[in-house]
Parts: C-alpha cells; sequence; structure tokens
C-alpha cells in the first residue's frame, strides 16, 4: 500500500491508536487475501479465467490464484462435477489448510444445472460432497457476479468467530436415508471387457479368422508394414 | 441407384459394399460388414485416404443394430477439393464386433475407445479398449436407446 496515500496516516494522526479485537484483526488479514484455487472443469471456469485479467482483476481483492491446494484458502467449482470427478474434488478440498471456504459457482455444482433430471453421472450439487459457503447462481455467472460472491464471502468471513468455525467443522453429518448399499471387490483390472460382456476367445483369433474369409486381393499386414 | 467413382472403383476390384447415398456435399457414403472391414481399410488406406477425419458411433434404432462411422479424407500437396467418403460399418447388438482401424489411422484410438465407452462397440485387436469417459467401474452403455439410468442414492442432507 502506498504510505503517501493511506489517509489515515498523514501528519496529524499518525500517533492515534486504533483499538480492535484479536479476532477482527485476524478475520480482516483472513478476508484479504483469499488465495483460491484454479479449479475448473468447464465453461465456469471461462468467466473466472477473465476475472484474472485486467478488466475485471481480483487481485484488487487479494486473490492471488495457486495451483496447489496446499497454498490455496478458497475453492470455486466453477463447473459441472460428475461422479467421477467427485473423489478428486473432494481430495483436492480435503488437501486445503483450514479454514477453507468453498463458492459453489454456477447451476451445475448447486443443484446439477440441466442435467439434473436425467444425466447418468452428473453430482446434484456439490453441497452434497463439500461444505459451501457462499451459493452463486447462473449458467454460467458474470464476472461481476463472482465478484459479488467474493464480497458476501468477505462479509461473512469479516462476522466470523474462530470458535464458531471449528465447531461448524466437527458437527457431524447425519444421513436421514437408510440406503443398502455395500462395499465390494473393486472391478478395476483392466481387462474387464472380456470378463463382463463377452464370453468368447480372445480378439485375436477372431479377427485372423475373419481376416482369411475375406477376399482382400492384397494381404493387409504386408500393406501396412 | 447413381454409384459414386469410388463405388465403380470396388466394382471393379470386386470389393463388397453397399452404395448408401449421397450428402447434401456430394460426398458418398458406403456401407460395408463387418467381416470385411479389416481388408477394405487397408484397400482404402492404400488407394490414398491417409486421413481419418472423424470416427463416431451410434445406435440406429430401438432394437436395431449398431453403426460406427467413419469420414476419410485423401491429403495430398496442392489440392484444394480433396477426395472424401463416408464409410458404416453396422453391427448386432447382441455381439457388437468391428475389426479396429488403429493399426491403419493410428488417430483412431481414443475416438475408438469413446465409441466403446458410449455405445459399447467391441473393437477388435484395438490395443487398449477401455473406458474412456465413465468411471472403469461403470456397467452398460449410455448412449445406446435402450439405456435405462440406474438409480443412484443421493446424499439427502447436504452440508
Amino acid at each position: 500500500m502506498n504510505l503517501i496515500e493511506f489517509p489515515l496516516l498523514d501528519q496529524t494522526s499518525s500517533n492515534s491508536v486504533i483499538s480492535t479485537t484479536l479476532n477482527d484483526l485476524s478475520n480482516w488479514s483472513r478476508l484479504s487475501s483469499l488465495w483460491p484455487l484454479l479449479y475448473g472443469t468447464s465453461c465456469c471456469f471461462i468467466e473466472f479465467a477473465s476475472l484474472i485479467g485486467s478488466r475485471f482483476d481480483f487481485d484488487r481483492y487479494g486473490l492471488v490464484p495457486r495451483s496447489s491446494p496446499r497454498q490455496a484458502d478458497l475453492i470455486l467449482t466453477a463447473g459441472t462435477v460428475t461422479m467421477k470427478m467427485a473423489p478428486s474434488l473432494v481430495r483436492l478440498y480435503e488437501q486445503m489448510p483450514e479454514p477453507k471456504y468453498v463458492i459453489a459457482m454456477g447451476a451445475c455444482t448447486i443443484t446439477g444445472g440441466m442435467f439434473s433430471t436425467d444425466s447418468y453421472s452428473t453430482v446434484r450439487g456439490v453441497d452434497k460432497l463439500i461444505p459451501v459457503d457462499v451459493y452463486l447462481p447462473g449458467c454460467p455467472p458474470k464476472p461481476e457476479a463472482v465478484i459479488d460472491a467474493l464480497t458476501k464471502l468477505r462479509k461473512k468471513i469479516s462476522r466470523e468467530i474462530v470458535e464458531d468455525r471449528t465447531l461448524s467443522q466437527n458437527k457431524k453429518r447425519c444421513f436421514t436415508t437408510s440406503h443398502k448399499l455395500y462395499v465390494r471387490r473393486s472391478t478395476h483390472t483392466g481387462t474387464y471387457e472380456q470378463e463382463l460382456l463377452y464370453q468368447s476367445p480372445s480378439t485375436l483369433d477372431i479377427s485372423s479368422e475373419t481376416f482369411l474369409k475375406s477376399k482382400s486381393p492384397v494381404p493387409s499386414y504386408k500393406l501396412v508394414n | 441407384m447413381q454409384q459414386g467413382w469410388l463405388s465403380n472403383w470396388l466394382v471393379k476390384h470386386e470389393v463388397v459394399h453397399r452404395s448408401l447415398g449421397f450428402d447434401h456435399r456430394g460426398i458418398e457414403t458406403l456401407q460395408i460388414k463387418a467381416g470385411d472391414w479389416d481388408s477394405i481399410a487397408v484397400i482404402l488406406y492404400v488407394y490414398g485416404y491417409n486421413y481419418l477425419r472423424s470416427q463416431c458411433a451410434y445406435d440406429v434404432a430401438p432394437g436395431g443394430s449398431l453403426a460406427s462411422v467413419y469420414h476419410l479424407t485423401r491429403i495430398q500437396y496442392g489440392i484444394d477439393n480433396p477426395e472424401e467418403v463416408c464409410i458404416k460399418v453396422f453391427a448386432q447388438k447382441d455381439n457388437p464386433r468391428i475389426p479396429s482401424v488403429f493399426w491403419i489411422w493410428r488417430s483412431a484410438d481414443f475416438q475408438e475407445r469413446e465409441s466403446y465407452d458410449m455405445v459399447g462397440i467391441s473393437y477388435d485387436n484395438h490395443p487398449r479398449l477401455k473406458r474412456i469417459l465413465m468411471p472403469e467401474s461403470w456397467i452398460g452403455w449410455p448412449l445406446r436407446k435402450d439405456y435405462i439410468t440406474p438409480n443412484f442414492y443421493e446424499i439427502q442432507d447436504a452440508h
């Protein structure tokens, strides 16, 4: 900060005292250096990425995009989260140090968006996976809307009391549905396509048979090599 | 039906095929039996179709067959309108097997894997035919017309 332009530090008030609490000071320092994780899975990230540039410039809010979750305080879940992506997202969130904040950006991460009716692979709302602080609607939200969500998050952080935050983190999640899912052995073997579907000899035998039956004037393996 | 020059060329060389007509740009579409496809693909490659522009697959109709579509182009120096052709290979749903063209056009690698993933066509001789978009443990072929989306338990209470 430029000391000459700082209004509190002129000649008359240089010896004045500011009274605050440690809690407020800690909140103030945290909200002015929210480092977001560079995370994006689809079109919402295009809007988010325009904030990095000079036109919308979120560096003025102290947001420095980090590529490592260990250095990030904030994750904007920009884009659709599929069930294949969900374990990675939870892992990224768990790798972030406390205190951490989540902005669910876009319709897809709030409810599943346009994929919420009949998709076979979309997670219906990222709050099923990680706790969300600010919901930011839009498809995709404009960069101004992202700034608005950031302002709301900063307001939320400024009112925060340290004990409350740790209490809410330790709260147990309760499940109302008693589902009957049970863990089974992984089917990830790499050769499942033969095991699950086709009870037939190996592909090499079949293709050579069909190859010999075909009436090609020139053998194909000679031409290829 | 009027036959294109490539169809005539294939007839002259006794290659089994069926012409499916022309699209709006006058590009001929040929249907080829799955058993003949590996040898005919080599013939087309030797003829000069050195570029597999796209490979895709679709489910023709409920209860019908599956189709694997190949768009081939003949790329040469100094040619403005390169020759193109569209090949369709149909396969039955109970045992959808089509020879892979990976060893002829290497760009078919991921596209045949996606066709396998989405409609479940098994490409013979593909080096690593496994799911590319869906999770490895997924069962079923999501883009088939008779696919039923599985019920999955959502967590009712969000954070």
